[in-house]
Protein backbone atom coordinates (compact mmCIF):
# COMPACT_ATOMS: atom_id res chain seq x y z
CA UNK A 1 0.00 0.00 0.00
CA UNK A 2 3.20 2.09 0.43
CA UNK A 3 3.36 3.01 -3.27
CA UNK A 4 0.24 4.78 -3.45
CA UNK A 5 -0.05 6.37 0.18
CA UNK A 6 -2.86 8.57 -0.69
CA UNK A 7 -5.41 5.71 -2.28
CA UNK A 8 -6.52 4.94 1.15
CA UNK A 9 -7.48 8.56 2.24
CA UNK A 10 -9.00 9.20 -0.71
CA UNK A 11 -11.35 6.74 -0.37
CA UNK A 12 -12.10 7.08 3.03
CA UNK A 13 -12.79 10.62 2.65
CA UNK A 14 -15.48 9.74 -0.63
CA UNK A 15 -16.67 7.47 2.19
CA UNK A 16 -17.74 10.01 4.56
CA UNK A 17 -18.39 12.48 1.68
CA UNK A 18 -21.14 9.91 0.11
CA UNK A 19 -22.28 8.73 3.76
CA UNK A 20 -24.38 12.18 4.67
CA UNK A 21 -25.17 12.40 1.26
CA UNK A 22 -27.16 9.45 1.05
CA UNK A 23 -28.74 9.52 4.74
CA UNK A 24 -31.19 11.54 3.92
CA UNK A 25 -32.81 9.72 1.14
CA UNK A 26 -32.80 6.89 3.01
CA UNK A 27 -33.93 8.05 6.20
CA UNK A 28 -35.84 11.19 7.35
CA UNK A 29 -35.28 11.87 11.11
CA UNK A 30 -33.25 14.71 9.92
CA UNK A 31 -36.68 16.79 9.68
CA UNK A 32 -37.21 16.01 13.49
CA UNK A 33 -33.56 16.98 15.16
CA UNK A 34 -34.33 19.46 17.54
CA UNK A 35 -33.98 23.33 16.78
CA UNK A 36 -30.78 23.85 18.82
CA UNK A 37 -28.97 21.07 16.82
CA UNK A 38 -30.41 21.70 13.31
CA UNK A 39 -28.96 25.31 13.64
CA UNK A 40 -25.72 24.28 14.90
CA UNK A 41 -25.43 21.72 12.47
CA UNK A 42 -26.26 24.36 9.43
CA UNK A 43 -24.02 26.84 10.98
CA UNK A 44 -20.87 23.96 10.58
CA UNK A 45 -19.56 25.38 7.04
CA UNK A 46 -18.87 28.58 8.39
CA UNK A 47 -17.25 27.40 11.51
CA UNK A 48 -15.26 25.25 9.69
CA UNK A 49 -13.23 27.96 7.65
CA UNK A 50 -11.78 29.60 10.87
CA UNK A 51 -9.52 25.85 11.57
CA UNK A 52 -8.66 25.72 8.02
CA UNK A 53 -7.35 29.09 7.65
CA UNK A 54 -5.38 28.96 11.18
CA UNK A 55 -2.61 28.37 12.19
CA UNK A 56 -1.79 27.06 8.60
CA UNK A 57 -1.66 30.16 6.77
CA UNK A 58 1.14 31.50 9.54
CA UNK A 59 2.66 27.89 10.32
CA UNK A 60 3.66 27.02 6.05
CA UNK A 61 5.59 30.39 5.55
CA UNK A 62 7.78 29.59 8.50
CA UNK A 63 10.13 32.83 8.98
CA UNK A 64 8.09 34.64 6.19
CA UNK A 65 4.62 34.10 8.29
CA UNK A 66 3.38 37.36 7.00
CA UNK A 67 3.49 36.41 3.63
CA UNK A 68 0.69 34.11 3.51
CA UNK A 69 -1.31 36.21 6.28
CA UNK A 70 -1.27 39.39 3.68
CA UNK A 71 -1.97 37.16 0.77
CA UNK A 72 -5.54 36.02 2.37
CA UNK A 73 -6.40 39.12 3.40
CA UNK A 74 -6.01 40.79 -0.29
CA UNK A 75 -8.14 38.03 -1.11
CA UNK A 76 -10.47 38.44 1.20
CA UNK A 77 -10.58 42.21 0.43
CA UNK A 78 -11.33 41.73 -3.40
CA UNK A 79 -13.82 38.74 -2.29
CA UNK A 80 -15.90 41.03 -0.27
CA UNK A 81 -15.72 43.76 -3.30
CA UNK A 82 -16.77 41.34 -6.04
CA UNK A 83 -18.41 38.23 -6.17
CA UNK A 84 -15.52 35.93 -7.17
CA UNK A 85 -13.21 33.07 -6.33
CA UNK A 86 -10.32 32.94 -8.89
CA UNK A 87 -9.24 36.68 -9.04
CA UNK A 88 -9.10 36.94 -5.34
CA UNK A 89 -7.20 33.56 -5.14
CA UNK A 90 -4.35 34.71 -8.05
CA UNK A 91 -4.18 37.88 -6.41
CA UNK A 92 -3.26 36.07 -3.49
CA UNK A 93 -0.42 33.69 -4.86
CA UNK A 94 0.97 36.45 -6.95
CA UNK A 95 1.34 38.77 -3.41
CA UNK A 96 2.59 35.86 -1.57
CA UNK A 97 4.91 35.19 -4.34
CA UNK A 98 5.82 39.28 -4.09
CA UNK A 99 6.64 38.99 -0.67
CA UNK A 100 8.33 35.49 -0.21
CA UNK A 101 11.17 37.00 -3.27
CA UNK B 1 -51.10 32.05 -7.69
CA UNK B 2 -52.60 31.42 -11.51
CA UNK B 3 -52.51 27.66 -12.36
CA UNK B 4 -49.97 26.41 -15.10
CA UNK B 5 -49.41 23.63 -17.04
CA UNK B 6 -45.88 22.34 -15.44
CA UNK B 7 -44.08 20.55 -18.17
CA UNK B 8 -41.38 17.60 -16.69
CA UNK B 9 -37.69 19.25 -16.53
CA UNK B 10 -35.76 17.37 -19.44
CA UNK B 11 -32.02 16.53 -19.66
CA UNK B 12 -31.41 19.22 -21.82
CA UNK B 13 -32.51 21.74 -19.54
CA UNK B 14 -30.70 20.66 -16.72
CA UNK B 15 -27.74 20.91 -18.21
CA UNK B 16 -28.36 24.32 -19.59
CA UNK B 17 -28.83 25.23 -15.69
CA UNK B 18 -25.72 23.46 -14.86
CA UNK B 19 -23.54 25.81 -16.94
CA UNK B 20 -23.23 28.65 -14.90
CA UNK B 21 -22.21 25.78 -12.19
CA UNK B 22 -19.21 24.23 -14.17
CA UNK B 23 -17.97 27.47 -15.17
CA UNK B 24 -17.74 28.01 -11.54
CA UNK B 25 -16.18 25.07 -10.56
CA UNK B 26 -13.54 25.04 -13.20
CA UNK B 27 -10.90 27.33 -11.92
CA UNK B 28 -11.95 26.32 -8.20
CA UNK B 29 -10.87 22.44 -9.17
CA UNK B 30 -8.18 23.98 -11.14
CA UNK B 31 -6.94 25.19 -7.84
CA UNK B 32 -7.73 21.81 -5.88
CA UNK B 33 -5.43 20.30 -8.67
CA UNK B 34 -2.65 22.74 -7.92
CA UNK B 35 -3.06 21.48 -4.11
CA UNK B 36 -2.81 17.97 -5.18
CA UNK B 37 0.82 18.56 -6.83
CA UNK B 38 1.76 20.39 -3.79
CA UNK B 39 1.00 17.73 -1.86
CA UNK B 40 2.78 15.22 -3.89
CA UNK B 41 -0.26 12.94 -5.52
CA UNK B 42 -0.28 11.31 -9.53
CA UNK B 43 -2.64 12.94 -11.86
CA UNK B 44 -4.74 10.02 -11.49
CA UNK B 45 -4.63 10.29 -7.49
CA UNK B 46 -5.77 14.29 -7.46
CA UNK B 47 -8.48 13.13 -10.42
CA UNK B 48 -9.87 10.07 -8.60
CA UNK B 49 -9.81 12.84 -5.37
CA UNK B 50 -12.81 14.66 -7.58
CA UNK B 51 -14.96 12.04 -9.04
CA UNK B 52 -15.01 10.12 -5.38
CA UNK B 53 -15.62 12.46 -3.75
CA UNK B 54 -17.07 15.37 -5.74
CA UNK B 55 -17.12 18.10 -2.76
CA UNK B 56 -15.67 21.62 -2.91
CA UNK B 57 -14.53 22.54 0.68
CA UNK B 58 -14.89 19.44 1.66
CA UNK B 59 -12.08 17.91 -0.19
CA UNK B 60 -9.63 20.86 0.10
CA UNK B 61 -10.31 19.67 3.95
CA UNK B 62 -9.44 16.25 3.30
CA UNK B 63 -6.25 16.95 1.35
CA UNK B 64 -5.30 19.54 3.93
CA UNK B 65 -5.35 16.84 6.82
CA UNK B 66 -3.75 14.09 4.59
CA UNK B 67 -0.94 17.02 3.83
CA UNK B 68 -0.67 17.22 7.83
CA UNK B 69 -0.66 13.76 8.24
CA UNK B 70 -3.88 13.01 9.98
CA UNK B 71 -5.21 9.47 10.85
CA UNK B 72 -7.91 8.21 9.00
CA UNK B 73 -10.20 8.58 11.55
CA UNK B 74 -9.84 12.00 12.36
CA UNK B 75 -9.83 12.48 8.57
CA UNK B 76 -13.28 10.64 8.26
CA UNK B 77 -14.58 12.43 11.02
CA UNK B 78 -13.66 16.29 9.58
CA UNK B 79 -15.04 15.25 6.57
CA UNK B 80 -18.20 13.66 7.78
CA UNK B 81 -18.67 16.81 9.83
CA UNK B 82 -17.70 19.39 6.73
CA UNK B 83 -19.99 17.49 4.82
CA UNK B 84 -22.95 17.35 6.82
CA UNK B 85 -24.81 20.16 5.18
CA UNK B 86 -25.40 17.86 2.09
CA UNK B 87 -28.09 15.74 4.24
CA UNK B 88 -30.14 18.94 4.77
CA UNK B 89 -29.94 19.72 1.43
CA UNK B 90 -30.46 16.10 0.50
CA UNK B 91 -33.21 16.07 2.60
CA UNK B 92 -34.69 19.23 0.75
CA UNK B 93 -34.47 17.64 -2.69
CA UNK B 94 -35.79 14.21 -2.07
CA UNK B 95 -39.33 15.87 -1.02
CA UNK B 96 -39.13 17.63 -5.00
CA UNK B 97 -38.19 14.66 -6.40
CA UNK B 98 -40.65 12.74 -8.60
CA UNK B 99 -41.86 9.69 -7.06
CA UNK B 100 -40.14 6.31 -7.75
CA UNK B 101 -36.30 6.60 -8.11
CA UNK B 102 -34.45 4.20 -6.49
CA UNK B 103 -32.02 1.90 -6.58
CA UNK B 104 -28.59 2.70 -8.30
CA UNK B 105 -29.95 5.38 -9.52
CA UNK B 106 -30.77 6.86 -6.56
CA UNK B 107 -27.37 6.49 -5.03
CA UNK B 108 -25.93 8.24 -8.19
CA UNK B 109 -28.06 11.53 -7.78
CA UNK B 110 -27.36 11.89 -4.07
CA UNK B 111 -23.54 11.71 -5.23
CA UNK B 112 -24.02 14.70 -7.54
CA UNK B 113 -25.49 17.06 -4.46
CA UNK B 114 -23.36 19.85 -4.10
CA UNK B 115 -24.18 23.62 -2.83
CA UNK B 116 -24.77 25.12 -6.47
CA UNK B 117 -27.03 21.99 -7.73
CA UNK B 118 -28.94 22.37 -4.52
CA UNK B 119 -29.54 25.76 -4.53
CA UNK B 120 -30.33 25.37 -8.90
CA UNK B 121 -32.67 22.90 -8.11
CA UNK B 122 -35.05 23.63 -5.73
CA UNK B 123 -35.76 26.82 -7.58
CA UNK B 124 -38.43 25.32 -9.54
CA UNK B 125 -41.97 24.10 -8.75
CA UNK B 126 -42.45 21.29 -10.97
CA UNK B 127 -40.98 17.84 -9.27
CA UNK B 128 -37.58 17.42 -9.68
CA UNK B 129 -37.49 14.83 -13.01
CA UNK B 130 -34.25 12.00 -12.53
CA UNK B 131 -33.24 13.18 -16.31
CA UNK B 132 -32.93 16.95 -15.49
CA UNK B 133 -31.39 15.83 -11.96
CA UNK B 134 -28.56 14.18 -13.78
CA UNK B 135 -28.21 16.90 -16.58
CA UNK B 136 -27.48 19.11 -13.79
CA UNK B 137 -25.25 17.07 -11.88
CA UNK B 138 -23.18 15.64 -14.48
CA UNK B 139 -22.90 19.35 -16.38
CA UNK B 140 -21.31 20.73 -12.81
CA UNK B 141 -19.44 17.18 -11.96
CA UNK B 142 -17.46 17.68 -15.35
CA UNK B 143 -16.40 21.03 -14.84
CA UNK B 144 -15.15 19.94 -11.08
CA UNK B 145 -13.19 16.75 -12.60
CA UNK B 146 -11.90 18.29 -16.00
CA UNK B 147 -10.72 21.18 -13.67
CA UNK B 148 -9.08 19.04 -11.17
CA UNK B 149 -6.74 17.59 -14.24
CA UNK B 150 -5.92 21.17 -15.93
CA UNK B 151 -4.97 22.40 -12.70
CA UNK B 152 -2.77 19.49 -11.71
CA UNK B 153 -1.28 19.76 -15.14
CA UNK B 154 -0.79 23.37 -14.95
CA UNK B 155 1.04 23.11 -11.67
CA UNK B 156 3.87 20.87 -13.63
CA UNK B 157 4.85 23.77 -15.89
CA UNK B 158 5.31 26.50 -12.87
CA UNK B 159 8.20 27.67 -12.30
CA UNK B 160 9.77 26.20 -8.76
CA UNK B 161 9.78 29.87 -7.07
CA UNK B 162 6.27 30.62 -7.87
CA UNK B 163 5.73 26.44 -6.47
CA UNK B 164 6.04 27.80 -2.53
CA UNK B 165 3.33 30.81 -3.09
CA UNK B 166 0.88 28.47 -4.71
CA UNK B 167 0.93 27.18 -0.77
CA UNK B 168 -1.96 29.79 -0.35
CA UNK B 169 -4.48 28.80 -2.51
CA UNK B 170 -6.06 26.87 -0.03
CA UNK B 171 -6.08 29.58 2.19
CA UNK B 172 -6.73 32.13 -0.38
CA UNK B 173 -9.97 30.27 -1.48
CA UNK B 174 -11.08 29.65 2.11
CA UNK B 175 -10.60 33.70 3.26
CA UNK B 176 -12.67 34.47 0.46
CA UNK B 177 -15.33 32.14 0.95
CA UNK B 178 -15.13 33.83 4.64
CA UNK B 179 -15.32 36.95 2.88
CA UNK B 180 -18.39 36.17 0.82
CA UNK B 181 -20.22 34.47 3.97
CA UNK B 182 -19.58 37.76 5.58
CA UNK B 183 -20.88 40.35 2.98
CA UNK B 184 -24.12 38.16 3.08
CA UNK B 185 -24.67 37.13 6.51
CA UNK B 186 -22.83 39.91 8.94
CA UNK B 187 -20.64 39.86 12.31
CA UNK B 188 -22.30 37.06 13.74
CA UNK B 189 -19.63 34.96 11.00
CA UNK B 190 -17.24 37.04 11.86
CA UNK B 191 -17.51 35.60 15.72
CA UNK B 192 -17.92 32.12 15.00
CA UNK B 193 -15.04 31.86 12.74
CA UNK B 194 -12.98 33.93 14.92
CA UNK B 195 -13.67 31.16 18.22
CA UNK B 196 -13.22 28.41 15.84
CA UNK B 197 -9.63 30.05 14.51
CA UNK B 198 -8.37 31.19 17.76
CA UNK B 199 -9.31 27.26 19.53
CA UNK B 200 -8.01 25.79 17.27
CA UNK B 201 -4.32 27.49 17.10
CA UNK B 202 -4.51 27.42 20.48
CA UNK B 203 -5.29 23.63 20.74
CA UNK B 204 -2.40 22.69 18.15
CA UNK B 205 0.39 25.49 19.36
CA UNK B 206 -0.01 25.34 23.36
CA UNK B 207 -1.65 21.55 23.59
CA UNK B 208 0.12 19.99 20.55
CA UNK B 209 -2.96 18.20 19.86
CA UNK B 210 -3.39 16.42 16.62
CA UNK B 211 -4.82 18.90 13.70
CA UNK B 212 -7.66 16.45 13.15
CA UNK B 213 -9.19 16.39 16.21
CA UNK B 214 -7.93 19.99 16.91
CA UNK B 215 -10.48 21.02 13.54
CA UNK B 216 -13.09 18.87 14.89
CA UNK B 217 -13.48 20.33 18.49
CA UNK B 218 -12.72 24.07 17.60
CA UNK B 219 -15.76 23.66 14.28
CA UNK B 220 -18.35 22.14 17.06
CA UNK B 221 -17.57 24.39 19.82
CA UNK B 222 -17.95 27.50 17.81
CA UNK B 223 -21.02 26.65 15.64
CA UNK B 224 -22.81 25.70 18.99
CA UNK B 225 -21.51 29.12 20.43
CA UNK B 226 -23.12 30.44 17.05
CA UNK B 227 -26.49 28.36 17.28
CA UNK B 228 -26.73 29.58 21.32
CA UNK B 229 -25.80 33.32 20.06
CA UNK B 230 -28.04 33.69 17.20
CA UNK B 231 -31.85 34.66 17.63
CA UNK B 232 -34.34 31.87 16.08
CA UNK B 233 -35.50 34.84 13.86
CA UNK B 234 -32.24 35.31 12.63
CA UNK B 235 -31.73 32.83 9.60
CA UNK B 236 -28.17 32.30 9.06
CA UNK B 237 -28.83 29.76 6.67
Amino acid sequence: MNTFPFLIPILISALATFLVRALPYYASFLDRLPRFLSKSLRLLPIAALGPLIFPGVILDFQEHWYAGLIGILCAAFIAYRKNSIIIPILLSILVTYLLLL
Amino acid sequence: MEPETLHRLTFKQGCQEGFPIFVGYFPTAMAFGLVCRDLGMRIWEAVLFSVTNFAGSGQFLAANLIGGGALLAELFISVLLVNLRYSFMGAELNRNLEKGIRGWRKALLAHGTTDEVFSVAVLHREPISKEYLAGLELTAYSGWVSGTAVGFLVGMILPPALQLAVGVTLYAMFSSLLAQEFHQKGFMVLAIVGISAALNSFLILQCSLAIGWSFVISMLAASFFGALTTSDSEEVL
